[in-house]
Parts: structure tokens; sequence; C-alpha cells
């Protein structure tokens, strides 16, 4: 027989009561705003050239392009549409054909304020239609690869290791609980996965002198040692300097403007956070999920792509505020988009080229490329025009200010983007 | 620190490490086996290895049930599998880590728990992909079958197993169009390497390979659907099946050279890694073995390259190593349903690999936001209400300590060192961390600190 002490112990923890150890999920407290004066954005330390942020969010489960920057325009997308088209007169109004999702309202203010790029028709050869395959391709950035085991922002943040200057503050961060995206793996460098602010403080049970203990433990040079003991030195020097910033920037943060009360918005608020106490980082890799509508889609769809553009503009915002917003862009994308008609269940179903934005103060403003044609298709589906390769050669040359040949394997052009 | 003989010669490396006047198996060099073999030891643990020194040591690693005063493996073994039902009926793969964990924590059999993770890096395969727990979980009893026998039965047996066929989409294998994948990574992950085979290889393996099925979670060989025809893999030619293909795999010189590599890397040293000539010796010694991993593994945890500066302190520890080893070491224990989801978050989430390559280790665990992570969660695991240290009657970190026969601020420090680093802190360090115990009353936050400050040492993530 087991012991009784054991058994209880254990299930304890499986049984998720109550658990011994509670090390995650809890409220980052000191999140919860409080003064109401605006910092005077002193974290901007790092300007100049390669300073820049990329901050990605991936649109999970292949949003409905069509219903998202909608041919409102157009009779054959009514025609297709019949149950779940968005109205011309409920549209935002991007110009006569274009328009918005209602729910974009975001979006919209975004454009307005000259902040936001759509890129129309984005896509790859021989689209596939497996949510996974398809996110792999957009992953690695390797459509015709039998195997896909880096990522092109991996293999970014494996190439500029080594040159992360005397902080080392991690390259690349993703948001979130769920398993970590295979665009961020790369051969060297293991980029983590964080869920709160939490995770960047450094727990010293308020003793002064336990801390001061770590820090001499962190400082002292290992001269004589060996290069993995030098390394590990710089490392938790870094750590613990970079813990002790960002717990001062905090201190007196509050956001420029109001997030939106959504996990999307948490998170980027965090991001935000970590720019403004002055992180090294130049990716942040968020997801936001549930766009695979086969059924009853109307519901869903609006309230996703609501959670999308409110957390989106309220973050462009605060960058905008407090200084940033020259130097961070965010990318959202979709494996894929969705059939041009809609299923028998209220819903649309896969499909392959999707619009794909790019956000922040840098960005030239509007739409770029047109929208694909609503008559000639391929499958039933929208073909695309511009290859999403040629979107990353773009950020990756000229956002990030890195040889994209060298993630991409070869040359795919540019796509005029960023003003 | 110990005095280590810093270079062993290719020559050498492998022999039996002998004591005498340059070497001793003292607490640290114990710390060192225990470290490596395991996850680490109890201060009583190290007095009792060193008393009885390290052949004998060794031996006890290899076979716990045979130790005398040990605790007593097959209570354990019934325990641990009336944890493990319950974890599957949860469902919950996450679970299943946690019942490992909470293994690793218990077992007299560190060695076994030592090389399972081990292997589940080398066969990596994921629930994230896989999600069946029934899979999963047979596919860590293959894992703990093989784990210490045959590496040629291993692999056969792996090339049949659920989870395996499932995790790299060779469910189906028809002789009309052969899977390639199976038959790459069988060459290139698990057992030859890049560059010792042909793609012309991989098509023929592929071809044996066809037939070997999974359906409804079960592997099942369908004859119809294989081909009967002639093979030609690796300059063998027949009408070879998936075993056959194996076999001649492994019969090639770079298995057992690609199979010491990541030994050696795994269980001696990841920088600088061993050169070529060392790495050549252990193969020789799995060649003379066909493949038998316990007589491997008893020559490597007796050598003189393994207690070499070569070794010792050559490692990252991996963050099952660094929290698995803290709580060892002291007696500790817990819920691990919580360890198990930090652990993930720290990069290694059990039964959860992050691709087929499986964890790369070394600096890639490290970057500044894994430290403060591995700082707090040596911090959680000391402090957290319910977290204990001790056996029945003399629970926490005191007594511990005082069962021990510690005595005085500088003697904690050093007890701890003992126990938990591989390379000595500079002087500076130690003045600092005897200065943090002197401040504080003899007792339970005592050690609790001092072990928290060490705990964030460089020194603490090597081993």
């Amino acid at each position: 027989m087991m012991k009784k002490a054991t058994r209880r112990a254990f299930m304890k923890g499986t049984g998720g009561a109550g658990t011994l150890f509670a090390m995650g999920g809890m409220a980052p407290h000191f999140l919860v705003g409080t003064a109401e004066a605006v910092s005077k954005g002193k974290a901007a330390e790092e300007k100049g050239k390669g300073d820049h942020v990329l901050v990605v969010v991936q649109l999970s489960g292949g949003n409905d392009g069509l219903n998202t920057v909608v041919p409102v325009g157009d009779d054959v997308y009514h025609k297709n549409r019949f149950i779940t088209r968005i109205r011309k007169e409920s549209a935002i109004k991007i110009d006569d054909y274009h328009g918005f999702h209602p729910s974009l309202d975001g979006f919209g203010k975004l454009l307005d304020d000259g902040r936001l790029a759509v890129l129309q028709g984005v896509g790859y050869p021989n689209p596939n239609r497996s949510h996974f395959v398809s996110m792999d391709i957009w992953h690695s950035a390797r459509p015709g690869a039998s195997r896909r085991t880096t990522g092109w922002l991996g293999r970014y943040v494996d190439g500029t290791s080594g040159r992360r200057g005397k902080r080392n503050d991690v390259a690349g961060i993703h948001l979130g609980d769920s398993r970590q995206p295979l665009a961020l793996a790369g051969t060297k460098v293991q980029t983590p996965s964080i869920q709160s602010l939490e995770g960047f403080k450094l727990h010293t049970s308020g003793d002064g002198k336990l801390k001061k203990a770590m820090e001499t433990g962190a400082k002292v040079n290992r001269a004589g040692g060996s290069d993995l003991l030098t390394f590990m030195q710089r490392s938790t020097a870094s750590a613990m300097g970079s813990s002790e910033r960002i717990q001062e920037a905090l201190k007196d943060y509050e956001p420029a403007v109001k997030y939106p009360n959504s996990r999307l918005g948490d998170q980027l608020k965090t991001v935000a956070q970590l720019i403004e106490a002055g992180m090294t980082t130049r990716i942040y890799y968020l997801t936001h999920g549930g766009f695979d509508t086969h059924a009853n889609q109307a519901q869903t769809h609006a309230a996703l792509l609501k959670q999308l553009g409110d957390a989106v503009s309220a973050f462009c915002f605060d960058m905008k505020k407090r200084g940033h917003d020259k130097r961070v862009a965010l990318m959202s994308f979709s494996e894929f988009g969705r059939r041009v008609k809609e299923n028998a269940s209220r819903g649309t179903d896969h499909g392959a080229a999707a619009p794909l934005f790019m956000a922040g103060g840098a960005v030239k403003k509007g739409l770029i490329g047109k929208h694909p044609s609503m008559t000639d298709l391929d499958q039933g589906d929208l073909k695309f025009h511009t290859d999403f390769r040629k979107v990353y050669a773009t950020v990756l040359d000229e956002w990030l200010g890195y040889d994209s040949r060298k993630v991409l394997g070869g040359g795919f052009g540019k796509v005029k983007v960023f003003a | 620190m110990a005095t280590q003989k810093s270079k062993v010669s290719a020559k050498e490396a492998w022999g039996v490490r002998e004591e005498g006047k340059d070497w001793k198996f003292d607490r640290r060099m114990a710390a060192h086996l225990y470290r490596r073999a395991g996850f680490g030891a109890t201060s009583e643990a190290l007095d009792a290895a060193v008393k009885m020194g390290m052949e004998k040591a060794v031996k006890g690693i290899l076979n716990p049930g045979a130790g005398e005063g040990g605790v007593n493996l097959g209570a354990f073994e019934k325990e641990t599998a009336e944890l493990g039902a319950m974890a599957m009926n949860t469902g919950n793969v996450h679970n299943l880590g946690a019942w490992w964990l909470h293994r690793m924590l218990g077992t007299p059999d560190q060695l076994q728990e030592k090389l399972v993770l081990f292997w589940h890096g080398h066969f990596a395969t994921s629930a994230a992909k896989v999600t069946n727990i029934r899979m999963m979980k047979q596919h860590d009893e293959l894992l703990r079958k093989y784990a210490k026998g045959s590496f040629r039965k291993f692999v056969q047996a792996m090339s049949k197993d659920p989870a395996m066929l499932f995790w790299l989409d060779s469910t189906t294998n028809r002789k009309i169009r052969p899977n390639e994948n199976y038959a790459r990574e069988v060459m290139e992950l698990f057992c030859l390497g890049e560059g010792n085979y042909t793609e012309k290889d991989i098509k023929e393996v592929a071809r044996a390979f066809t037939g070997w099925e999974v359906r409804r979670k079960k592997f099942v060989f369908n004859k119809r659907q294989h081909d009967e025809g002639e093979k030609r893999i690796l300059g063998k030619v027949g009408n070879f099946n998936g075993d056959d293909a194996v076999r001649i795999i492994l019969d090639q010189k770079a298995g057992p050279r690609f199979i010491a590599k990541k030994l050696c890397r795994y269980f001696v040293a990841e920088e600088p890694e061993l050169g070529d000539g060392v790495v050549e010796g252990l193969a020789k010694v799995i060649r003379k073995h066909d493949y038998e991993m316990g007589p491997v593994m008893e020559r490597l945890l007796m050598s003189r390259v393994f207690y070499s500066g070569m070794s010792v302190g050559r490692r990252v520890k991996s963050p099952v190593e660094m929290a698995v080893g803290l709580l060892r070491s002291l007696r500790g224990s817990g819920s691990t349903t919580e360890l198990d989801r930090a652990l993930a978050r720290l990069g290694q989430g059990l039964y959860y690999p992050p691709n087929v390559k499986g964890w790369d280790g070394g600096r890639t665990w490290i970057n500044s936001s894994t430290l403060r992570g591995r700082a707090n969660l040596v911090g959680k695991l000391l402090g957290e209400k319910g977290a204990r240290f001790g056996m029945r009657r003399n629970r926490g970190l005191s007594r511990v300590a005082a069962g021990a026969g510690v005595d005085g601020a500088e003697g904690l420090v050093r007890w701890v060192y003992d126990l938990l680093l591989a390379v000595e802190p500079p002087g500076d360090v130690t003045k600092g961390l005897v200065k943090l115990a002197k401040g504080i009353k003899d007792g339970d936050e005592r050690v609790r600190k001092v072990v928290h400050a060490v705990g964030t040492l460089p020194e603490f993530q090597l081993a």
C-alpha cells in the first residue's frame, strides 16, 4: 500500500485544489495601476540604430481575411457571403471598395492616425490548408521543405547571438503559456516563454542582506575559471541587473492609455512595460487564438477582432505617447484566410491568401497592394500576390537591420511597408 | 576543492580511476558522481560513498537493489505504479510529468531515472503532438525498459512505438509510396548522425519499414503493404524488413561513435566537448559490449576522464537537474505538479521536448530570464509553505544540517558547497555568504537563506 501522506501530497497537486508550490499564475501585484502621473519616458535609453523592436501577434486558427478587410463594394462578395457578410453601411470605411469589420474601430483609429499598413493578398505558392502545416510554413518560412525544425525569427536570433551587448537581455520573448511557436525555434539560442512580468522579478524575500550576498555572488569576477563559468557569471550579473532595472522602471509605471481588459490587452501592456523599462529585447511574440470559425462565425469573429483592434491600438498609442513608436512595429498575420464562399453552418472553411497588418509610427499608412480578385480563384480561394517571405525580408533588412538572405536562404524582394 | 588532474589522454581516458597521491575519492568527487549518475545525494550518502570507495559506490548505483541499508526498490516501484495509474486517470500528460518528478525525488535507483531522461531527450517525442496519455505512458515504459539495456533492442522496439510513429507522421507506410520520415530520423537522430548515410539509403530503409503501421493507437504489421523486393541498405543487399534495417544501421561503425558522443556530452562534458579520440575510446567500449548500456555506464562512471578536470563543472545543469538535485541533496519533498509547470517555463517540460532533436543543453538553457526563473524557483522550493525537508520527526532544514554535523556559519557554507557546487566560488563570494550566515541566528531561516544565495550563484548552474 502506498503511504497515505504520499497519496495526499500527490493528489493535492494533481487535483489542482491546492498546490504546495504556488509558483506561477499569480497576479503581478505591482502591475495593478496606482499613480496618475505619466512617466517621463525615461527609458528610451538605447536610441538610434539597432534598437528597433518587432512585436508579432499571431492570429491562430485561420482568420477570415475577407471579413476583416471587407470588399464591401464587391457584389461577388455579398453573393458568396449571404449569411456571414458584413454590410457596407456597418463596415468602417477605408475607401469605396474596402471597409474594416465593424469591431475593428481600433484599426480605424490607427489608420486615421497614420499608423497602420494593410498588406493585401499575402500568402505563398501551393497553399496548404492544414492549420498545422500552414502555420509551420509561415513559422519556418520554408514552404517546400520536408522537415521544418527552425523558425525565421529563431534563425535571426541565432544569427545575432554574441552581438547582444553587455546586457545579454534575451533577443526574443514569447509571451504566453502555450507551446512555443516554431517561428522562435533556433539551434543555438533558447527563447524564453514568459507568462507575466512576475517572470522578470528576482525574489529576495525582501531581505536586503540576502540580496547583497546574491549580488556579490553574481558580480565577483571569475578570473581563472572556465569559459563556461565566465559566461555564467556574466549572464547572472546581467539577469540581476535587468531585474533591478525593470523593477525601477515599473515602480511608477502607468500606461499612457487605457488597455482593454483582455488577455491580448494584458500581454501587450506587458510588452509596453518591458520596452519602457529599457529592455534590449528585439522580438516579442504573442498569439491570439480561436479564429477557426467553421460554424456560427459572426459572434466569435466579432469578439476576436474587437479584442485585437482594441489591444493593438492601445499599444500603439501607448508607444506613441511614450516616444517609442518610431522604433516599435507590430505585425499581425494568420496561417491562412478562409474560403470565399461560406459553408452551410454559418461559418467559413480553410482558405488561402489573406491580409497582413503592420502597425506603428514608422509604417507607411494605408492599403498596400490590391485586394485579390474575387472571381479569379484557386480552388475557391483567393490567390496571393505577395509572398509572405517578401514581408519577412523587408522586416529583417529594413526594420531589424539583419541580412534577410541569411534567414530566408534567398532574396524575395521588398514591400514598401515602412515609411 | 579536490585536486583533479586537468588533462587525461585519449589512451588512458577510459581506464579505471585509482586512488593515489594525485587523486582521492572525497566528498566532492562523490557529489560529482551522484550529480551525473543521478540528481545529487544527501550529506550522509556522500559520507557513505567515501567510506566504501569509488568502485563500490558505482556498483551500488548500478545495482541499487543489491546495496545494504538502501531504500527498498520493490516497495518504491509498487507505490509509484499506483500513483502512475492515478495520473493516467486524469488524462492530462502534465500529471505524468509530475509523476515522473515524484519518481526522481524518491527513487533509490537514480541512474535509471537519469538514463530515462537522457533517452527521452534522445528519442524526443512530445505530447504536444501525441496528446494521448496512454501512448505517452507506453512510450515512457519503453524508455524505462531499455534505459540500461540493449540499445539494439531499444531501437527496434522504438521503431514500433505508436507515440514515436505518430510524432514523426509515420503511422502509415505504403508499398507504393514509402514514408521516409522515420527512415530518415532513425539514421540522422537516433543511430548514426548526419553524413553517415545517403539519401538513397533513406529511400531503401523506408521500403524496409513499409507495412509498419499504427491503427487504433497500436502497432500493426500490414503484410499486404510490405515491400518484399530486394533492398540495398548501407551496402548490404537483401529482402530486408524494419528489424533488419535497424540491425544493419547499428552495425555501422558510426553507430557506437554517435551514441558515445551523446553519452560523453550528457554524462562527462558539454564544454569543451571531449575530443574525437576520447569519444572513440568509449565507442570501442560500446562495440565490445554490443550496445549493452549497463557495462558501458559502469566503465564511464569509473573512468579517469570522468573524475578529471575535463569533466567536473563542465556541464550546465538542466532545469530538472537543478531543481531535483537541490531537493534530493537536502531531503526535500513536496507536490510536484507546480514544479513540473515551473520546469516547463525554464525550458524543460517533461514529455514535452521542444522538437525532434530534443533539448540542446549547455548554454542554450541560459539567458537572463531563465536565470531569474531558476533563482526564483530555488527560493520557492526552499520557502514555500508545505515544502518539507528532512525525515519524519527530524523536519526542517536546520535539522537536516545538524544531522550532518554542521557547525557554525563557515561550516554551514562549506557544507552547502559540498552538496550543491561542482566548482568552488571565489573567496570574496564565500566571505559574503559567511557574513550572511553570521547575521542570522541559528535555525531554519539561516540554512534556507544560505542555500537560497548559493542557489543563485553562477557555480550552482554548473555540474
